[in-house]
């Protein structure tokens, strides 16, 4: 069964880089070769490059280390951020969850930042922390916190009435509860709000170096190619994002599943 | 004569809401001391009410139920409650559920070893002790969540509809193991059914509630010998007393 | 229970006066003005930033006003001799912000009912998906504008893809999970066509799929303020930045009493919307247990 939907998948795949190649054959000539860039032209451009133009561009980028190091400062951007904002918000899901006084207490907080899309803070954090590492991470940090904590409150409330009972029937106090029965159960809401949260970091990152000005980084790779513009570049550092944010996602899965090894699968 | 275990004496609730419901009215209710006493009605009639009031979690909106003489205010593990929904905590294996109420007790690891290693035998799932729930049947599951109860030695069980979820086969099986238990190690047991047949073969004393508002509309002594077993339902006593309370619920 | 309520009221409100009364004293004995504005400021720009700002009318009280702020801050008065307002910026992020709603709701519930309607297709197609929708929509604003250019479309196109690409996921599940054990009772009552899509699917799958749409709406506005940030010259994104980045450098250094005030007129517009499609969903889908 798995394998049936492996070769198929296989093949939509395989079907996508055919269809594209033919694309980018039949562009050659057709499409158009120069682009208004605001004040000039340039000529020259490939707006669909074929996958000999990429292939070359790729081992270029690969070869001189652009690739390479724009991905490490941007996932160690996403990652710091997505420790810190995970471990912020979980916390603060769980206790909000767990005592509704707080959950009062923190309620404006927490509205405000989940309706704040993260990146219109962004200008602010710049003026407060100044362009660099530390407004990006903290951004990155917001977001993630307020979906994680999001989730894990979720986690927390949604315990069924009937392991409650059952436990504080079995004499369980509140420290116990919340220990060995309440965690467990939110566990998996956490890590579902972890992988929305991670994507929700790329994004944010993406634009983030989009908007600042340092090499090396990811969003500063697309800015570049951009503004020459080198569009096998371009395609390429956006194919690399994708991948990253799959990669990432897989492997939130695959530890995902590990720790909920007694999940019954739905369907 | 000595005082009853549980009692409830002029005992109603009424549920809030934009309607509210009378699920129990006036109801006088005693359970003795080592008594299996069954619970029959049909559905809403407020018999779940009346048992999550002795086990602590509701109070009475009139009337007062007393355990032991004291009023009772909370859940507590005196008090072992086996609720109708699945409870068996999916996170933990067999043999770590058994041992939770233990853990809560604050029993050291040798102690509660000792005992789930008993109570596992007793429910005969031996093979089982390491599993998860989800890869036991709902009967397991079942006696898993009794056994559960068991483990902090309670004087008083209060079992709702435990086995209402499973397929005949499967209940007269754990009807059978419950009743074994049960003379093994006498409780005052309060079980919730509306399975006229299971209260028979488990019970010493019947109590048929009316439709909403509960109130009780029959008593039945049940001196059916024990050990009961298969052929034990098809004696003429057994089919006899049957017959009345059978009668006695439709009416 | 009456009582919790009223607790919990109470703790909101201590809480977000708490909030305003201590940054409120901040502010004021940080007396950094460029980092930190005054709580006063904050309320000024706001006034100034709705009033429609007209710098020539002399004897105007709205002009009066202005010149009564405590400091005039670079980004201010050039919004307002530009005759920008706060609440032309937020119509006209609302406009994108519903346009993508518009067209990728139902470009995504159509692509999540295919998926989950016909296993074979989810199987071929599924990947795919996946692919597409692990760029981000923001990123792609670079290869676009080299097919468009500098137009609305090429702002536009991101929320449309990302407010798709979201809402995929809830129709998905909609179908193949919630919708399925009715479609197959349906279906055995012969049901076909027309009438099990519209009196089966389609209500089956509401709930979820409007559910969904909470999750559409904050990307959404996330996409359009972003994509203003980066290259818009109007809208709120571009307040914030005071001025499109790329179409020309930060002229004007961005005063955070601006950015404060846009910040917070964007969380009530999403606030709104949110409640707005809460209200949808629990209008539509009544019979919900």
């Amino acid at each position: 069964m798995v394998a049936l939907r492996m070769r198929r998948a296989a093949v939509a795949l395989g079907a996508l880089v055919v269809l594209y190649g033919i694309a980018a054959e039949l562009g050659r000539g057709r499409l158009p070769d120069r682009i208004w860039m605001g004040s000039h032209y340039v000529d020259n451009i490939q707006l669909l490059p074929t996958w000999r133009s990429l292939a070359e561009e790729g081992a270029f980028l690969l070869e001189s280390d652009i690739l390479a190091s724009s991905v490490a400062v941007s996932t160690r951007r996403v990652l710091a951020g997505l420790l810190l904002g995970s471990l912020v918000g979980i916390l603060l899901g769980l206790a909000t969850g767990w005592a509704w006084r707080l959950e009062a207490l923190a309620d404006p907080w927490v509205t405000f930042f989940r309706f704040t899309p993260a990146l219109a803070l962004l200008p602010l954090f710049v003026t407060w922390f100044g362009y660099g590492e530390l407004s990006k991470v903290l951004l990155i940090a917001s977001s993630v916190a307020v979906v994680t904590l999001l989730g894990a409150h979720h986690g927390v409330r949604t315990v069924p009435r009937a392991y409650i009972d059952a436990a504080t029937s079995l004499g369980a106090g509140r420290s116990l509860l919340f220990r060995r029965v309440v965690l467990p159960f939110a566990l998996p809401h956490i890590f579902a709000s972890v992988r929305v949260a991670t994507g929700l970091a790329w994004v944010t990152i993406v634009v983030a170096e989009l908007i600042d000005a340092k090499m090396p980084s990811l969003g500063y790779l697309l800015a570049l190619s951009g503004a020459y513009p080198r569009v096998p570049t371009m395609l390429i550092a956006l194919a690399t994002v994708g991948a990253l944010v799959l990669a990432f996602d897989l492997v939130l899965l695959l530890i995902h599943a590990r720790s909920t090894r007694w999940m019954r699968r739905t369907a | 004569m000595t005082a009853p275990l549980l009692e409830a004496q002029g005992v109603g609730y009424t549920y809030p809401g934009t309607t509210p419901t009378r699920a129990l009215e006036g109801l006088n209710l005693a359970v003795n001391d080592g008594e299996f006493l069954a619970l029959l009605g049909p559905v809403g009639c407020g018999k779940t009410t009346l048992l999550r009031m002795f086990a602590g979690f509701l109070r009475p909106t009139q009337g007062t139920v007393r355990c032991a003489g004291a009023t009772i205010d909370g859940p507590g593990w005196q008090k072992g409650y086996v609720l109708q929904e699945e409870s068996i905590f999916p996170w933990m294996t067999v043999r770590e559920n058994l041992e939770f109420g233990l853990l809560a007790k604050g029993a050291d690891p040798a102690a509660r070893r000792a005992a789930s290693d008993e109570l596992i035998r007793l429910i005969g799932l031996s093979a089982f002790e390491g599993t998860y729930p989800k890869e036991l049947s709902a009967g397991m599951s079942k006696m898993v969540e009794v056994a559960r109860v068991l483990a902090t030695d309670p004087s008083i069980l209060l079992l709702d509809e435990p086995f209402g979820a499973l397929d005949s086969q499967t209940r007269a099986r754990l009807q059978d193991a419950l009743s074994r238990l049960w003379e093994q190690r006498r409780k005052t047991v309060l079980f919730v059914t509306h399975d006229a047949e299971e209260a028979l073969y488990l019970a010493d004393r019947i109590v048929v509630l009316t439709q909403r508002p509960g109130r009780i509309k029959a008593q039945f002594a049940v001196q059916i010998p024990r050990p009961r077993s298969f052929e034990t339902r098809f004696s003429p006593e057994f089919v006899a007393l049957k017959r009345q309370v059978l009668e006695a619920t439709a009416a | 229970m009456k009582r919790a309520i009223h607790q919990r009221s109470l703790l909101w409100l201590a809480s977000l006066a708490a909030l305003v009364g201590a940054y409120t004293v901040v502010a004021n004995q940080v007396r950094r003005p460029d980092l930190l504005p005054t709580t006063q400021d904050i309320v000024q720009t706001f006034a100034a930033l709705v009033v429609r700002g007209n710098a020539q009318s002399a004897g105007d009280p709205h002009h009066e006003h202005h010149q009564h702020h405590e400091r005039s801050s670079d980004q201010v008065d050039t919004l307002v001799q530009q005759g920008v307002t706060l609440q032309d910026a937020l119509a006209v992020s609302t406009a994108r912000v519903l346009f993508g709603l518009a067209v990728g709701l139902p470009l995504g519930i159509l692509v999540g009912v295919l998926l989950g309607w016909s296993r074979r297709t989810d199987d071929y197609l599924h990947p795919v998906y996946v692919l597409v929708r692990s760029v981000p929509p923001l990123a792609l604003i670079t290869y676009i504008m080299l097919w468009l250019g500098h137009s609305e479309a090429h702002r536009l196109i991101p929320i449309v893809y990302a407010v798709a690409t979201t809402s995929v996921i809830p129709t998905y599940h909609a179908v193949r999970d919630v919708a399925a054990p009715y479609l197959v009772a349906a279906r055995s009552l012969g049901a076909r066509g027309r009438l099990l899509v519209t009196k089966v699917l389609l209500p089956a799958a509401s709930p979820t799929v409007l559910g969904g749409l909470r999750y559409a709406v904050p990307i959404a506005w996330m996409t359009a303020v972003g994509a203003e940030m980066l290259m818009a010259e109007n809208g709120i994104g571009n307040l914030l930045v005071g001025g499109g980045m790329w179409s020309s450098r930060m002229q004007t250094r961005s005063d955070p009493a601006v950015i404060i005030a846009g910040v917070i007129t964007l969380a009530a517009a999403g606030w709104a919307m949110d409640a707005g499609a809460r209200l949808l969903r629990a209008r539509l889908t009544r019979w919900v247990r």
